[in-house]
């Protein structure tokens, strides 16, 4: 009997040790030393490590405008962000599993900004913004095109959430694709029979049962949009005047730019605690929602 | 730090050569450790002056020809805050450079733990009195300024002659009246690259700083509150040169980045910008035919005192202080500026103003910038370069208000006041 447990014990330790070592080199213990950092006020250089209590957390909630206003703004973006994503995203894929030509072909098309990097995707459409549009409104004259693209927070804002949609809505497409075709088709055919409309069909019966590839496609959009940086780098680098900064930019330049190591940790420990509880919160709401067909 | 974009694409690319050099450097460290064997040892170098990299791994061929007892690991990553950050890194995993590149003042003081005194080396005594200054404590020096750099409005002189501009604008009114000149030829008299924080934050406000009676009085001033910049007077002046080159500047200044406004000026669609003369390089990438000098950033109408350069020292190589090898790096910095090829190559190849006076640079190496940036030098007529003093961070803040005010989301004195909360939260 103790002698199976132990062979049970060993036969985990074999198949899981390796993978939970590496997690906890990687993970586990620089995640416990940020906690520890955001405690101090390290400079992130020098040998002097003072621990200073709660000073970091209180000088960010009482006098750090600029976190406040990134908060704001990855607020903002995340809403806006995760809205259009999942919408884009889940009529991308409820027109391709109808029977259109090419539709393979669209779909790989879809998915495509999806497998080009950030940075590069960023840099591609910071010269579209830039160059392109300014071109395009100078010769065709449409006010849409005039506006100083990414020069004023509106156009910065809705800029990076053009390119964010762009890129993500194809993932998501994907995972609503999977769920849709696995919808049984008895399910629809008896709800046209028994007379539901297009709207109605979609509403009643599709939906709710792809419930399960709402969950996971909001977890992951909400989760994509607050930690979004690298769009945000090389579109706006945070500009113009500070005004499209997210949260983990903010993060980063305070630890590496204003070189305050401590006050960076301990803003990124606030930043999790904030995505942590709101993707549990959605998940579990979500996931109250799903049935089976 | 002044191309920006070309940074990110290096810094993928470092990533990936890290990977590879990673593994190389390791073996080759723990090789350098066992000094009794008489091994070949290896100087890792770790900077951020992105356009010179061509120039060093043709110097590092040269100069292991020399020594063949020392090899040399060259690292580059640019612009200000990734630099700053892989070289946390590095110093964090173990893995730090025998040699690397400071900003100097307020940096110097940050990395201050791991510098090695260079006193007593050969070139200090060569050093132009200026260069010595950001990387000396105590009166002691703990690097090696690699170059000068002036920057103030970049201008096209056969433009200025066209407009009919024959006395060059020293005062406020006159460099008014300069750009109403060119305006009425059709030329866009400033080319504002606007998107640029260190272009704003760092440079463009140095004469603001430079100009105060005493600069080191007036920066302690602000961080223990008794100056303000509301209500001084050249803050107020400089504000007005601000406003002066938007009225009569390119569409869209916040969204122009250095390479557009660079093309502007290098297309003669524009007749100045403010720059420095680094931009050399990419200017006669497009246009290597133009007449090029600097104008001052005039404050005000004292035209005497307006006649000065903004000077600076954008980087200077340090030692670290426990490095194995410290040795062998002293005498690669030793090289670099005193054998024949190391000069050669600072004028020549990466087309620097030498920061030492035993180099000799003639205004063909320079370039017509260069040139002109050091017979500003020479004369002594220069404003020294004041934000590598400034608290940590606060560059990129200044920036951000100016770009508020100049959206027209602040007026000049919101903006001074954004500007005093920003010194006030980083200073603490």
């Amino acid at each position: 009997m103790n002698s199976k447990r132990t062979a049970a014990l060993m036969q985990q330790l074999v198949y899981i040790g390796p993978a939970l070592l590496f997690f906890g080199i990687t993970i586990i213990i620089p995640f416990v030393m940020g906690m520890y950092y955001s405690f101090t006020n390290w400079n992130g250089v020098s040998g002097n490590v003072e621990w200073v209590g709660l000073d970091n957390f209180v000088k960010i909630f009482t006098s750090d405008r600029a976190f406040a206003d990134s908060f704001w703004f990855t607020t903002k973006f995340t809403i806006v962000g995760v809205i259009l994503t999942n919408l884009v995203g889940f009529f991308l894929a409820y027109f391709l599993t109808k029977k259109i030509r090419g539709r393979n072909f669209l779909r790989t098309i879809f998915f495509m900004p999806n497998v080009i990097g950030g940075l590069l995707l960023g840099f591609i459409w910071q010269f579209i913004f830039i160059k392109g549009f300014a071109t395009l409104g100078d010769v065709t004259g449409l006010a849409f095109f005039q506006l100083p693209w990414l020069g004023d927070e509106v156009t910065g804002f809705w800029g990076i959430i053009l390119v964010f949609v762009w890129q993500s809505s194809g993932y998501l497409m994907i995972i609503y694709i999977a769920s849709i075709t696995n919808v049984s088709k008895e399910v629809l055919e008896a709800a046209e029979i028994d007379g539901a409309n297009r709207f109605q069909v979609l509403k009643n019966i599709m939906v709710p049962l792809i419930m399960p590839a709402v969950t996971v496609c909001l977890f992951l959009a909400i989760s994509w949009s607050f930690k979004m940086f690298d769009l945000n780098l090389s579109l706006t680098k945070g500009g113009p005047y500070g005004s499209t900064e997210s949260l983990a930019m903010n993060v980063y330049n305070e630890a590496f730019l204003n070189n305050r190591y401590g006050l960076g940790t301990a803003k990124s420990l606030i930043f999790f605690i904030v995505v942590a509880v709101i993707t549990l919160i959605q998940v579990r709401l979500t996931k109250n929602k799903e049935v089976e067909a | 730090m002044k191309k920006m974009k070309l940074t990110l694409v290096m810094l993928l690319a470092f990533s990936m050569v890290l990977a590879a050099c990673g593994g190389k450097s390791s073996e080759e460290g723990s090789g350098s450790s066992d000094a009794a064997s008489g091994d070949v040892k290896t100087v890792k170098i770790f900077q951020f002056k992105t356009e010179i990299v061509d120039g060093l791994n043709e110097l590092k061929v040269e100069f292991e020809k020399e020594h063949p007892n020392i090899k040399l690991d060259i690292q580059t990553v640019g612009g200000g805050a990734d630099y700053g950050a892989s070289l946390k890194t590095k110093f964090a995993s173990g893995d730090a450079p025998d040699i690397f590149s400071n900003g100097g003042y307020a940096e110097m003081e940050m990395w201050f733990d791991n510098l090695e005194d260079l006193s007593d080396q050969p070139w200090v005594a060569d050093l132009v009195d200026m260069a010595k200054k950001p990387m000396t404590k105590d009166g002691k020096v703990y690097g090696m300024p690699m170059n000068l750099e002036g920057w103030g409005y970049i201008y096209n002189k056969d433009l200025f002659e066209q407009a009919g501009i024959t006395e060059l604008p020293k005062t406020y009114s006159q460099l008014e009246d300069a750009a109403k000149k060119l305006e009425a030829i059709g030329v866009t008299p400033f080319a504002n690259a606007y998107q640029e924080w260190w272009l704003l934050g760092n440079q463009g406000i140095n004469p603001a700083f430079a100009l105060q009676n005493d600069p080191d009085a007036f920066i302690k001033g602000l961080s223990d509150g008794t100056e303000k910049f509301a209500g001084n007077p050249l803050f107020e002046e400089w504000a007005k040169l601000m406003q002066l080159t938007l009225d009569h500047g390119n569409k869209n200044p916040l969204t122009t980045d250095y390479n557009t406004a660079v093309s502007l000026l290098a297309t003669e669609k524009a007749a100045m910008m403010q720059n420095g003369n680094w931009s050399q390089t990419e200017i006669d990438a497009i246009n290597p035919d133009l007449n090029l000098g600097f104008l001052p950033m005039p404050m005000g109408e004292d035209a005497e005192q307006n006649d000065k350069l903004n000077v600076g020292v954008p980087a200077n190589l340090v030692i670290n202080k426990n490095s194995p090898v410290k040795e062998e790096a002293k005498v690669f910095l030793n090289w670099l500026v005193t054998s024949d090829i190391g000069k050669e190559y600072i004028v020549k190849k990466f087309k620097f103003i030498p920061a030492l006076s035993t180099i000799e640079a003639t205004p063909e190496d320079m370039g017509d910038l260069g040139a002109s940036v050091w017979e500003y030098v020479q004369a002594g007529k220069v404003l020294p370069q004041q934000a590598p003093k400034f608290p940590d961070g606060v560059t990129q803040e200044f920036a951000n208000s100016m770009q508020a005010y100049f959206a027209g989301k602040s007026d000049v004195t919101k903006m001074l006041e954004d500007m005093q909360a920003s010194w006030d939260s980083l200073s603490q």
